[in-house]
């Protein structure tokens, strides 16, 4: 109980409360259904990285003769494809394709869209109106429209592909961080360190950045559902992903005449994409409460 | 007295709201003309023989206008993009404006039975759910809307039709009406076609109007009136007519912007069911390299979005002077 | 006798223009802050009053040129800001405390990171930033130990204020501006932030421009007073004399309104009927005049400037107190021999 070491000029060893971040963690451990999200999604990660040495077979060999066998068959346990492909390995390389296709884009547009956000919002002004109104132009697109122009005009491939998910991303995720930085531009601390002779980047990075990443990264990963949908949609359509990658939008695809043979062999690729999507929302809703954040 | 100052005031905010729609607007042409020319290869390809010579090469490319400048290329497509003329199809050599038109009422019908089943389905969830919050009730009604919006559902219509095409061979797979036929007839043999993709369809808007009218109906039962009213013995009737009342404005704003959502992106729903809308289009736009096609179809779809946010907004403001402020 | 002024303040001015009508074209001007001027003195309280939306804390917000001026010179120690004065410097030297404590304090930093920050921004290591501020902690009456490592949400409304002050303090301030700094606070409370502020303005030699709507407050900490009336000075001077003489109707009628401990002076005159005219659009003349019992033509046509009154420092800008105004109740033009 003394602060004799203070009048020294040496910091006195202080009692530490937790973080914000650590009650995030700890407030998220205590939600069921995001742990089994996060469970779900760690998988299909592992799934993904380790997919050569986790596949039973490998996911390129065709065989003429036997296509499209049902779910059960020996050495084939979810069936085989139009091509007579290993349903199960194809479905296990499927998640690296789909997860970079359907995560990247919003990482990508959660950088550049926070950065366009969080400028508009602290400049404010002209950069401001400038900034937002060529959004506001890219935001009057349905999202799903704009995705499948750019991309349908870019032709298909997995880049381009990338870039047009990540630009369709890009004008929520400004707005949202346009709209949370003017709000805490406002508060008294922003002003107080602006009184401090603080420079710009350094208010931004102390005390703007540590309060409005927070939001914008739980808008964020509520989004990579949809990309996920969406990048999958896109490989459906024949837009993204090429054949002969195993990639599940593009497996959708190629097996939509098997379902009059294997219908449910045809579906299985739609199943992945719906729990790795399912999964995503339902951590992100955990993580916006967690952070105690309003819709 | 305070309706006669009012309305000023909303005829200023009516013209405000339609004059900064035109900058938007110019700026949506903008991007759909440009979609032509970020595309990599030549525009030209689906129309040229393979041998031809660079002679025919530019006197089509002249026919379309190709050999124009830019900014010259984006004025002419405008100004009769204003008339309603988006030029010619280079694969079928037909005026984009007629296919366009009669792929709209297509999709435009998918698109409005889709948005009304998905409203009743949602408000239904969603009122339930706020209603009895944080009852067993509501943890499925919300499962429900999360899986509404997590669902591919190009997934899940390939899912309705193994089960009731395939298997039970009750409705019908593809097409939107017997045998191909082209026009629409509100006879049971047409409509057959339209249940699944508009069950499909319905989906994604049930989840997010589900979502919103929850979080509606919980807010509004939270606020203190509430209580009194029911200590007043004005019990549930009374409650029921106040939340509808409140909750109404915002959930139908919300189903209007679902239904610009789901004419855009119907692509994905029509592809499945071979239905012949705007989405269809698009994919054959696509696939075909067919420019003005695709342009045309992007465009009319997006001012259409554009054009349905604006009438979104001016009601939310009819129906509540505050959001004029705002 | 008096030494130079350590901060002067002339024709301070700030116009807000509102947006509105079709398109978002002016649809008037708030004239927040008119053409204001004062002085402080090193080591004095400048008490600043007046209801809300008079201007008082915009006044505070374009000293630090937190808000640009649209006219004015401020000058510090003799130096003029933008003439032989960095913006900076004068930042550094005079520092402000908000009225909202949780608002003033980034919710992300604790005590210790919120405090250090104004000096390790201005070239200090974090670990002396570190040192100064549990030193400061100290100073303001809360253990290092206990509170530096916490968070903004773990305090109470005093704590916060208390950490808020050392934050300002941090930059070895000249002047602090107090804006409403206590008037959140609880009644107890607040008598021990007030104790506080005036030990360490006893302390630490600083000069405070204290900010506030409550007179009693006011009273307790000024030296001096000013009386803003909707972006103008009403009235200026030395607390006792305000206090005892108030001269211009609105201070009159701001003193009266105001909560004696006294039971024997009992309120007298009618306190203040009404709202403050609309700030958009002030009415011609002197801007009092609309709420003012003794108006006559004159206020609502000629604006009165501030005049020296009798006693020392004491100005007020009232028609009534200006000799040979024109208003009945103004004293004589003194006759000087000419």
């Amino acid at each position: 109980m003394s602060v004799t070491a203070s009048a020294l000029g040496r910091p006195t060893p202080v009692e530490r409360s937790p973080g914000y971040w650590a009650g995030v963690v700890r407030r998220l451990r205590r939600d069921p259904v995001a742990m089994v999200a996060l469970a779900i999604i760690v998988v299909l990660v592992l799934l993904a990285i380790f997919a050569p040495w986790v596949a039973p077979n490998d996911p390129y060999r065709s065989s003429m003769i036997r296509r499209l066998r049902p779910i059960g068959t020996p050495g084939f346990p979810l069936g085989t494809d139009e091509l007579g492909r290993d349903m199960l390995s194809r479905l296990i390389f499927g998640a690296r394709l789909s997860l970079l296709m359907g995560v990247t884009p919003v990482f990508v547009a959660f950088f550049v869209g926070s950065f366009i956000g969080i400028t508009a919002g602290y400049l404010g002004g002209k950069v401001n109106t400038v900034l937002m109104r060529t959004i506001d132009v890219f935001f009057a697109f349905p999202s799903v429209l704009l995705a499948i122009a750019l991309s349908g005009a870019l032709g298909a491939g997995i880049f381009n592909g990338l870039l047009s998910l990540s630009i369709v991303f890009i004008p929520p995720i400004a707005r949202i961080a346009e709209s949370v930085t003017t709000a805490v531009r406002k508060i008294d601390y922003v002003e107080a360190a602006r009184a401090s002779g603080a420079s710009a980047m350094t208010i931004i990075r102390v005390h703007v950045l540590g309060n409005v990443l927070g939001p914008i990264f739980v808008y964020a990963t509520g989004l990579i559902s949809v990309s996920l949908i969406l990048a999958s949609g896109l490989s459906f359509l024949g837009l993204g992903v090429k054949p002969p990658e195993p990639e599940w939008g593009l497996m959708l695809n190629t097996l939509r005449n098997a379902i009059y043979v294997q219908p449910w062999v045809a579906a299985l690729p739609g199943v992945m994409i719906f729990i790795t999507s399912i999964s995503f929302n339902l951590l992100s809703d955990g993580l916006r409460s967690a952070m105690d954040i309003k819709a | 007295m305070a309706a006669r100052e009012g309305r000023p005031d909303m005829l200023a905010y009516l013209l405000r709201r339609v004059v900064l729609t035109l900058p938007i607007m110019l700026g949506v042409s903008l991007v759909c003309f440009a979609l032509v020319h970020v595309a990599p290869g030549d525009p030209l390809i689906s129309v040229l023989p393979p041998d031809a010579t660079a002679e025919l090469r530019g006197q089509i490319a002249a026919m379309y206008g190709f050999d124009r400048p830019y900014p010259e290329q984006f004025l002419r497509w405008l100004t009769r993009a204003a008339v309603g003329d988006f030029g010619t199809s280079i694969a079928t050599s037909r005026p984009v404006a007629g296919e366009i038109w009669k792929a709209f009422g297509n999709t435009l019908m998918l698109a409005v039975l889709a948005t009304i089943i998905g409203f009743v389905l949602g408000s239904l969830f969603g009122f339930v759910a706020g209603y009895f919050r944080d009852s067993w009730i509501d943890k499925l009604a919300s499962f429900v809307s999360v899986t509404g919006v997590s669902v591919p559902h190009y997934w899940l219509g390939m899912v309705l039709v193994i089960v009731f095409s395939v298997q039970l061979g009750w409705l019908p797979a593809t097409g939107a009406g017997p045998g191909g036929s082209a026009a629409w007839q509100w006879d049971w043999t047409h409509v057959r076609h339209l249940i699944l993709p508009a069950v499909t369809m319905s989906v994604i808007p049930m989840g997010i109007i589900a979502r919103t009218v929850r979080a509606l109906v919980a807010d509004i039962l939270s606020q203190e009136f509430i209580s009194g009213l029911k200590a007043k013995g004005l019990m549930e009737r009374g409650v029921f007519r106040h939340v509808v009342k409140n909750a109404a404005p915002t959930a139908l704003a919300v189903m209007g912007l679902q239904l610009g959502y789901l004419l855009g992106g119907s692509i994905l729903i029509e592809t499945v069911f071979s239905w012949p809308g705007t989405g269809f289009l698009l994919g054959q736009a696509i696939f075909q390299r067919d420019m003005p096609l695709l342009q045309g179809t992007i465009l009319v779809l997006a001012l259409f979005f554009v054009v349905l946010n604006l009438i979104v907004d001016l009601s939310q403001a009819a129906l509540d002077p505050r959001v004029q402020r705002s | 006798m008096t030494p130079a002024p350590l901060l002067e303040i002339a024709g301070l001015t700030r116009h807000f223009k509102l947006k509105g009508g079709l398109f978002g074209r002016s649809a008037g001007v708030v004239r927040a802050v008119d053409g204001i001027s004062f002085e402080v003195d090193e080591g004095e309280t400048l008490g600043i009053v007046g209801e809300s939306g008079c201007g008082k804390s915009t006044t505070a917000r374009l000293i630090v040129d937190l808000i640009a001026a649209d006219s004015g010179t401020i000058r510090l120690g003799g130096r003029t800001l933008g003439v032989d004065l960095e913006l900076r410097e004068l930042r550094r030297q005079v520092q402000m405390v908000f009225q909202d404590s949780y608002a003033s304090l980034n919710p992300r930093l604790t005590v210790e990171e919120a405090i250090a920050f104004g000096p390790t921004v201005n070239g200090v290591s974090v670990r002396e930033a570190t040192a100064l501020a549990h030193e400061l902690l100290v100073k303001v009456g809360l253990e290092p130990k206990r509170f530096a490592g916490r968070y903004p949400h773990e305090l109470s409304g005093g704590q916060r204020q208390r950490v808020n002050i050392a934050r300002a303090l941090a930059f070895r301030p000249k002047v602090v501006i107090l804006d409403e700094a206590v008037s959140a606070l609880d009644k107890s409370v607040e008598a021990q932030v007030l104790n506080l502020l005036s030990d360490l303005k006893r302390e630490l030699g600083l000069t405070y421009i204290f900010i506030s709507h409550d007179l009693n407050v006011v009273r307790y900490m000024a030296d001096r007073v000013m009386v803003m009336y909707l972006g103008e000075v009403a009235e200026i001077g030395p607390v006792e004399s305000i206090y005892a003489r108030p001269t211009h109707p609105y201070t009159q009628a701001l003193l009266s309104a105001m909560p004696s401990m006294d039971p024997d002076q009992l309120t007298r005159e009618a306190p203040l009927a009404g709202d403050p005219p609309n700030p958009i659009n002030p009415p011609p003349g002197c801007r009092f005049h609309t709420r003012c019992r003794y108006a006559t033509e004159l206020c609502g046509k000629t604006t009165p400037s501030l005049f020296a009154l009798a006693a020392p420092r004491h100005l007020a800008a009232c028609h009534r107190a200006i000799p040979g105004s024109g208003h009945p109740d103004a004293p004589r033009r003194l006759e000087t021999a000419a």
